[in-house]
């Protein structure tokens, strides 16, 4: 495993990476995202530090901004859990931005027909219709892939955007359009169907609550129970499970469903603890930044919560940020996929170290 | 209604709105398809013209010359490929993983430059359209020359592209030696020759074209950049060079019935048809997945396809 170096050395890849060169892989992504943030705020034309701190006090300067932080975190923990859940077993479901729409569309279906009664059955019903939503959108991608032999990075991409204008039909002069209304979104949803608060006064809700239980399940499954083996398994040699008689396509349905499930919840999240009505620019991103949380917390929930809340700040920091230096919030998507990247060839490069060759001596 | 659809004139239209539309699909999807037959699977297409619409729009909007934008979204293809063979040929990342990488790294690095660009200015301002560039003689043909010869340049280019990767991956030898990477690396590495130089190649090559094909999005058609202006197109490219079994002949074949069915829906909006526009624009996607499903035998992919080759250890 190396190739050819100049000079009698040559690079060979290390027998496998541990904690430390985790920790440093992580260092070094920091710094590079570091400098090359420092160099896009200077393009704008804003003080790098001033831009800093700016970012940190919109994200941790008060418990408001702490409220809003955990609140932006919440949606981007259930898409990560989703999103890693089905990278284990080595299925490429890119498709939590679609799911997430699923779990929104079909918890509001249901919550024009339980309006009215109590929260105590309101509020599980919809979680569980949103995950019902997410679950069926997910399968149906699995299905694709089991029956059709459709490829799943594709399908689920080419899901997200058609359930994009799945929505629009609803919302759009449709069924579900505001009476009366001028924007593309639904009427609000029955008061008793609102996630509650946790903290009187502050926005963040029970969602982070179950969002964080879910972590813990999703780690439990995955380490604990014989699906996750499975899903281990399949992750690390599919064609060895296969062989052993496991009902490859049967794993697959599964898998695709409980990730979608878990993309079902954040769009209940969003619906019913932030938003309180249907619309689609309030859902768009948060399954593709999943992607970048499942990958910088290593496919572990532990790591993934970790992950959205950093990402949860930078995302409620840069309002302040925009507010104080002019710099465009739109800058922080562009650096969430410079960590992934910088992390990405920080992970690869301390996983290899340069060797002297011997009979170069 | 419908019967409108069949007058002539109509026909000319669509079939040269067909060929207009494919430009840009068809110029990443000849990209895809050399990288392809190297081995690697480049998923980061819809990123990659992204960039490239941004800084064809960026480039063509500081000089005033639309030549100019169109060379600096190759350039700006060349580079974030070059970003993505370096991650994947040499630090051998997951393909997939980095493609989606570049991917959002596409979308925020794009939409972010533009309010920076323009963060004063109340809205983004548009360069001036791209004329069409009609052949002399062949333009004034009858039915060929309104549909084919009255195009822009780099829906010609995309044409001649297609003849152009064939003969290159089927009649010379660097196409041979491409197309070997993709099926048995290790037989040209035995033969002293460079796997990772020749991915590289390829890759540089197929960012060159994503970059081309973003460019004709922003300035070869909308005369401005939008947020996610490529609406998949990427990601539909990656569709037509499977369901031309990477065969660059059957890649436009591909490439045009995808882009007849977009026209015709814009043609069917036009004559008031009551369907839901949403249905006609969600078509594409829906057919997308209809091809793939279609298309299971997966006649001609490359043996090696996304899998990263490696040498044994040999010290």
């Amino acid at each position: 495993m190396s190739w050819p170096g100049h000079f009698g050395w040559t690079l060979v890849r290390r027998p496998a990476g541990g904690l430390a060169s985790l920790a440093a892989a992580f260092t070094l992504a920091a710094l590079a995202t570091g400098l090359i943030g420092g160099l896009l705020f200077l393009a704008a034309g804003a003080a790098p530090a001033q831009a800093f701190a700016a970012l940190a006090k919109g994200a941790f300067g008060s418990w408001r901004a702490v409220s809003e932080t955990l609140v932006k975190a919440t949606p981007l923990i259930f898409t990560g859990l989703a999103t890693a859940l089905a990278f284990r077993a080595r299925l490429w479901n890119i498709g939590a931005e679609g799911q997430v729409f699923a779990g929104a569309i079909v918890a509001y279906g249901c919550s024009l027909q339980l309006a009215g009664l109590s929260p105590w059955l309101q509020v599980p019903a919809l979680l569980t219709a949103a995950m019902l939503g997410g679950a069926l959108y997910g399968a149906l991608a699995g299905l694709l892939k089991v029956l059709g032999r459709v490829d799943e990075v594709i399908s689920t991409v080419m899901l997200n955007y058609i359930i994009v204008f799945g929505l629009s039909l609803l919302l759009l002069h449709g069924p579900w359009s505001e009476a009366g209304g001028f924007f593309e979104q639904s009427a609000k949803i029955d008061p008793g169907a609102a996630l509650p608060k946790l903290v009187t006064g502050l926005r963040v809700h029970l969602g982070f609550v179950l969002a964080l239980l879910m972590a813990v399940l999703v780690g439990f499954l995955i380490e604990r129970t014989p699906l996750g083996f499975e899903i281990r398994a399949a992750g690390s040699n599919l064609r060895a499970l296969a062989f052993q008689g496991a009902r490859i396509g049967r794993l697959i349905l599964v898998v695709m469903a409980l990730s979608g499930a878990l993309a079902g919840l954040a769009g209940a999240s969003e619906l019913l603890g932030v938003q309180q009505r249907l619309k689609a620019g309030t859902l768009v991103g948060y399954g593709y930044t999943g992607i970048i949380i499942a990958i910088l917390g290593q496919l572990r929930p532990l790591g993934i919560v970790l992950a959205a809340l950093l990402f949860g700040a930078l995302v409620n920091g840069a309002t302040l940020m925009q507010i104080q230096t002019g710099v465009p919030s739109a800058l922080i998507y562009a650096l969430q996929a410079i960590v992934l990247l910088a992390f990405l060839i920080a992970r690869a490069a301390t996983g290899w170290r340069l060797r002297r060759l011997a009979h170069a001596g | 209604m419908l019967a409108d659809l069949l007058e002539p004139a109509i026909v000319i239209s669509v079939l040269a709105a067909a060929l207009r539309i494919a430009t840009p699909i068809l110029l990443a999807a000849l990209g895809e398809v050399v990288a392809e037959r190297a081995g690697v699977y480049n998923m980061g297409l819809e990123g990659t013209m992204l960039i490239g619409a941004f800084v064809a729009y960026f480039v063509t909007f500081q000089t005033g010359l639309a030549s100019a934008g169109l060379l600096a979204a190759a350039a700006s293809g060349a580079l974030v490929s070059l970003l993505f063979a370096f991650m994947v040929v040499t630090l051998q990342v997951e393909q997939i993983v980095t493609g989606l990488a570049i991917n959002l790294l596409g979308a925020g690095l794009s939409t972010y430059a533009l309010r920076a660009a323009f963060a004063d200015a109340a809205t983004v301002p548009a360069i001036g359209f791209m004329p069409s560039l009609p052949l002399p003689w062949l333009a004034g043909l009858p039915v060929l020359g309104p549909i084919l010869f009255e195009q822009k340049l780099l829906t010609y280019l995309a044409l001649l592209a297609v003849p152009a990767v064939a003969w290159f991956l089927f009649r010379t030898r660097m196409g041979l030696e491409l197309r070997c990477i993709g099926e048995n690396p290790k037989a040209l590495d035995t033969k002293g020759l460079s796997v990772p130089a020749r991915q590289y190649g390829a890759l540089l090559f197929g960012g060159v074209m994503a970059g081309l094909g973003g460019a004709f999005l922003s300035v070869g058609s909308a005369a401005r950049f939008v947020p996610d202006m490529t609406n998949g197109r990427g990601w539909l490219a990656l569709v037509i060079v499977i369901a031309g079994a990477w065969r660059p002949w059957r890649i436009l074949a591909a490439a045009l019935a995808f882009s007849l069915l977009d026209a015709l829906q814009l043609q069917i909006q036009g004559v008031g048809l009551k369907l839901p526009f949403q249905l006609l624009l969600a078509l594409p996607y829906i057919c997308a997945i209809l091809a793939m499903i279609l298309l299971r035998p997966r006649a001609g992919v490359p043996a090696m396809l996304g899998v990263a080759y490696r040498r044994e250890d040999v010290a």
